[in-house]
């Protein structure tokens, strides 16, 4: 039996988004950045008016970017071979903040080629084909995540 | 300082790294996203922090269980790690 919206009083909408089924990665980061971080682009505009309107525009950008990336990786990586490694070679190591520091090294230098690699692609591609791309990419990680789980639970 | 260990945790890591999840959530989202230093950044502090985790729930485990059986535990471990590594499973990517 379909509701129609306007009996609904005052009903909490969360998406209003059309059913589509594959989001694009820029809106999908922008959801993203939206959900991590919704108070912060009104705070930055009240606080300061019109002086730095501009940078309020970025500063909540950049942070929401930083804070979804933050999320996306950690809980992928939480449990992930990577980090079952470094929990096994520490336990049985006499020195696991050097494990942790070699850890540490290989983490940064694989982040660094990703996102070189990532930036080196945007400058090939279309926008379009990168939208599309990275949304599939991304799909084909919570598709894996879920494998994961399974696997796990199973 | 025990530079076998580190170059060991280095190249162990690097190579469970290289072609993971994070790593293409990292090359997805630099790709898509306009800040490459606030991907790079995000990327590393949530790489830290999850190895961090996992150094800090090592020396746990660690300190509940005798050394022998740690080895053990980590010698099943390993080869898990790797037959998973090698299994050639479902070859979506080699396209």
């Amino acid at each position: 039996m379909p509701v129609k919206l306007s009996s609904v009083p005052s009903a909490p909408v969360v998406l209003v988004a059309p059913p589509t089924s594959i989001v694009p990665a820029t809106k999908k980061s922008e959801l993203l950045s939206k959900s991590v971080s919704p108070t912060k682009p009104a705070i930055d505009s009240s606080v300061m008016p019109q002086k730095s309107q501009s940078r309020a525009k970025h500063k909540p950008g950049i942070w929401g970017i930083f804070g979804s990336t933050f999320l996306t990786i950690f809980l992928a990586e939480m449990g992930d071979k990577t980090q079952l490694a470094t929990l096994l070679m520490s336990a049985q190591s006499s020195s696991p903040w050097i494990v942790f520091a070699g850890a540490a090294a290989a983490l940064i230098t694989t982040s660094l080629l990703g996102v070189l690699l990532g930036r080196w692609l945007a400058n090939r591609l279309s926008p379009k084909t990168l939208e599309t791309s990275a949304g599939a990419l991304l799909l084909f990680i919570s598709v894996m995540l879920l494998w994961d789980v399974v696997q796990m639970g199973g | 300082m025990d530079w076998q260990l580190l170059g060991l945790s280095f190249i162990t890591v690097f190579l469970a790294e290289i072609g993971d999840k994070s790593q293409l959530a990292a090359i997805a989202l630099s790709g898509s996203l306009k800040s490459t230093r606030a991907v790079f950044l995000g990327s590393v502090t949530a790489l830290l922090l999850a190895s961090l985790i996992g150094v800090l729930a090592g020396e746990g485990v660690a300190q509940l269980l005798p050394a022998r059986i740690l080895k053990a535990i980590a010698a099943v471990g390993f080869a898990l790690l790797a037959v998973r590594l090698l299994w050639p499973s479902e070859d979506r990517s080699e396209q």
